[in-house]
């Protein structure tokens, strides 16, 4: 019990991050209307400036919180150029073009960090910033610091989005752009600035999310991203393209699933269960669980 | 023959026909990102057989083929029409297990990787130039079949796919059939391509079927142009050539480079280089010189 | 009236879709204070000249201009922030949207009034702020119709253009509406409405053009086209 538990906790911690990744994604699929399928590759790129930043600062947290959250961001608005030449019109996902640019973005990402950091070695996280010791215990259940933060982060983090897109002016221009481009433009919301609006903010989550992934495993490797992309890029289409709810769903439950296998299985077949279970339910439903929205 | 020739032959044909296959499906919109993992399926299977089995090459490479035809068809049954994406990421994730299988099978050499593969003629150049005619006779029989293809009623109706899957309903085109083909024979191609591709390093190791090869045979089709068949061939040559013509400093961040191309390409010559009006104009070129 | 500069002013406006010609070398003007119609059937262009007026679509030849500037080729979110607003046909409101959400999208560019322009929407359609938490796909077609005209006011528009308003209305609330927009016109608001309904709008306008695949073919007063037999022929009926 103790150990399902345990688990339990680290599959929410887990699933949190999943569901900001498909979050993030979400978004530049609604708003920005194109599906961007490197960008966990982001979120890991970013996890190295943090790693840089923490080393030459001397393990300056909130300085490397910046400098993730700053280098997200930057990427993010860097690419929305590409973006947006390559797509036929603003109101209508390309899915071909922007798939294969963003793949083709990914492929640099991914290159970049196995040549330029580390020698393509994987980065640790130094002890003091990760910290192992337990904030809190019971028996076999010890909460850490890592899994405390993405939880609250976590939860924050979804809250905001939620209530930025139900409570301000950019979340309503986004609701309406992504239940209806073409109108939202008759009505006179501004598709290009609006759209850049969304890469900023999933370059912001994203940012977060580096954070809290670097507090949760504690290392990064060039192959992490590619790894994270495609199973945000499975939960997204289980859950259904541009569904956020569903999102939530099905990341959480993806990280509960892997916690439980880590927990009473084993932690090297913690992945390759998670990608065969991913793969099944994406073979029986190709559309998704909750049907697609393109 | 030298050395570097036939490498570079036998690894060109190999980025042709492996981004003919991935071409293929692409004809109604599928990135068939399935056909790297069998390569390794079919290649590390026919390693085995050829070195725990001692079954001669023969048998090995139609092993290698039939294994390529079941795994592609057994999966197109799932996603023969499915969405790109949802095709995409059966393709990663397919690439993903086989991997972590082949990593966790002491009988395929694990992480280690299988050596020293029999020769498949009794000296090292026969073994050269037979698997450099194989190739050559798959290059124009697979080539053949896709220029027959592309000039069919079926060609006709992957392009109406292409542009508007709905429309293409309407018309009759059996999306379902169709995209159950494509991804079948390119799985097949593929997995001879696997078996292949071991055979000319007569090895078998991981690194050969990585994700870097999604990004080489995606950079080979979009630079070359998707439109047309004719794109990849000229395409493999020139970016292989290109990366053995880099100094080595350079030419570790190979891939780097390919993927700043691909975005160029895709942002400033959307179409490719060989775009479908001029292979189309080519094509007629030649035609009315036959005739006069 | 017409001794004023025109507020919104098209000039030989030709616009293509590909190769298909949409609008040849129309003219149209707008004074303020005045309600314009824009007769046509369905395909004649109508929709074609709102919305690239709005700045959705960039002429091939011709310009618009609004308030003395030329705007064509400009943004439509530029445009509806110097004043000029649309309320499409059958698509002005978000269903999955609230009443209130919808009507805030209309000041997207206006927030700085917006409790005022609410105040004032609110006063125009009472049965909006009754149903302001409601989503908008739970109203009538009338009460939609209302919504966007509400949302095209928030914007606190110098010209509304209405596409089609009468389209999949019951006649009681087509006559509903166009009393809405006699009354906004009473108010201030300069209005170009497009419309296949020739005999109600024409009764509620001062003047009117007719519009046929895609070339401007007739204009004049709304009385003066009322009584045009030709009019009565192709767009009033026995």
């Amino acid at each position: 019990m103790q150990v399902f538990l345990a688990q339990l906790i680290n599959g929410l911690s887990l699933g949190s991050i999943y569901v900001l990744l498909v979050t993030g994604f979400n978004l530049l699929l609604l708003v920005a209307m194109i599906i961007h399928f490197s960008y966990p590759q982001v979120v890991v790129f970013s996890m190295y400036i943090a790693w840089v930043v923490l080393r030459y600062t001397g393990n300056s947290i909130p300085l490397a919180v910046l400098a993730s959250v700053g280098s997200s961001i930057l990427i993010n608005l860097a690419s929305a150029p590409i973006f947006q030449k390559i797509m036929k019109n603003r109101e209508e996902v390309d899915i071909n073009s922007t798939m294969v640019v963003s793949l083709g973005i990914g492929m640099i990402i991914t290159d970049v960090l196995s040549h330029g950091f580390n020698n393509g070695l994987p980065i640790a996280f130094p002890q003091e910033v990760v910290g192992e010791a337990a904030l809190f215990r019971v028996g076999l259940i010890s909460l850490q610091y890592g899994q405390v933060a993405s939880l609250a982060v976590g939860a924050l983090a979804v809250s905001g989005v939620f209530l930025l897109l139900y409570k301000t002016r950019s979340g309503r221009a986004f609701r309406a752009i992504a239940e209806d481009p073409s109108g939202a433009r008759l009505v006179g919301i501004p598709l290009l600035s609006t759209g850049l609006q969304s890469y900023a903010l999933s370059g912001l989550l994203g940012g977060l999310i580096a954070v809290l992934l670097a507090l949760m495993l504690g290392y990064a490797s060039p192959g992490l991203g590619e790894q994270v992309a495609h199973k945000v890029l499975a939960v997204s289409i289980i859950a259904g393209l541009g569904n956020l709810p569903g999102g939530l769903v099905v990341g959480l439950a993806l990280g509960i699933l892997e916690a439980l296998v880590q927990g009473y299985i084993s932690g090297s077949w913690s992945n390759g269960i998670a990608f065969v279970v991913l793969l099944l339910v994406v073979l029986i439903r190709p559309r998704g669980l909750f049907g697609i929205k393109l | 023959m030298p050395l570097l020739l036939y490498y570079f032959l036998s690894i060109t044909a190999i980025n042709i026909l492996m981004s003919w296959a991935l071409y293929l499906p692409y004809r109604v919109a599928h990135l068939h990102f399935l056909t790297v993992a069998n390569m390794a399926i079919s290649g590390y299977l026919s390693g085995w057989l050829v070195q725990s089995l001692r079954l001669p090459f023969g048998v090995a490479l139609l092993a290698g083929f039939a294994a390529g035809t079941l795994v592609g068809y057994a999966v197109s049954l799932f996603i023969g029409e499915a969405p790109t994406f949802t095709v995409v990421i059966v393709g990663f994730t397919f690439i993903y297990i086989s991997r972590t299988v082949i990593e966790n099978t002491p009988a395929v050499g694990g992480t280690l990787g299988m050596f020293g593969l029999p020769l498949v003629w009794s000296t090292p150049e026969g073994h050269r130039w037979t698997i450099l005619i194989i190739l050559g006779v798959m290059l124009l029989l697979i080539g053949f079949l896709i220029h027959r293809f592309e000039h069919s009623r079926l060609g006709r109706a992957a392009s109406a796919v292409f542009v508007d899957k709905d429309l293409a309903t309407s018309f009759g085109v059996d999306i379902k059939k169709l995209g159950m083909l494509l991804q079948t024979f390119a799985s097949a191609v593929a997995g001879g391509c696997g078996v292949l591709y071991g055979f000319i390093y007569r090895s078998f190791h991981l690194d050969f079927f990585t994700f870097h090869l999604v990004g080489l045979f995606m950079t080979i089709i979009f630079v070359g142009g998707y439109a047309t068949m004719w794109g990849t061939v000229v395409a493999a040559p020139v970016l292989y050539g290109l990366s053995l013509l880099l100094p080595p400093a350079v030419a570790s961040w190979r891939i780097v480079i390919y993927g700043a191309i691909l975005v160029g390409v895709l942002v400033l010559k959307p179409e490719g280089f060989i775009t479908r009006r001029l292979a189309v104009n080519v094509e007629r070129l030649l035609s009315s010189k036959r005739k006069s | 009236m017409a001794a004023t500069e025109p507020l919104l002013r098209v000039d030989k406006l030709s616009v293509s879709y590909g190769q298909i010609s949409a609008l040849s070398a129309v003219d149209l003007e707008v004074y303020p204070g005045e309600i314009v119609v824009l007769i046509g059937a369905n395909g004649a262009g109508k929709t074609t000249l709102l919305e690239t007026a709005l700045g959705i679509n960039v002429p091939r030849a011709g310009t618009v201009s609004f308030r003395g500037r030329v705007i064509s080729g400009q943004a439509a979110d530029r445009n509806v922030r110097a004043g000029l607003c649309l309320v499409p046909e059958g698509r002005g409101v978000f269903a999955a949207m609230s009443v209130l959400d919808n009507l805030l999208l209309g000041a997207h560019h206006n927030l700085r009034h917006v409790e005022r322009n609410l105040e004032r929407v609110y006063r125009w359609f009472p049965i909006l702020e009754q149903r302001r938490k409601q989503i908008a796909r739970t109203l009538s077609g009338g009460e939609r119709q209302m919504l966007a005209i509400g949302r095209a006011l928030m914007s606190a528009p110098k010209l509304i253009m209405v596409d089609e308003p009468s389209l999949g209305l019951a006649p009681i609330v087509v006559n509903d509406i166009f009393q809405i927009l006699v009354k906004l016109n009473q108010e201030g608001y300069t209005i170009l409405l497009a419309e296949q309904n020739a005999y109600k709008s024409l009764k509620c306008a001062h003047r009117g053009y007719v519009l046929e695949t895609g070339r401007m073919i007739l204009e004049g007063t709304a009385r003066k086209l009322l009584e045009d037999p030709g009019v009565r022929a192709a767009y009033i009926g026995a």
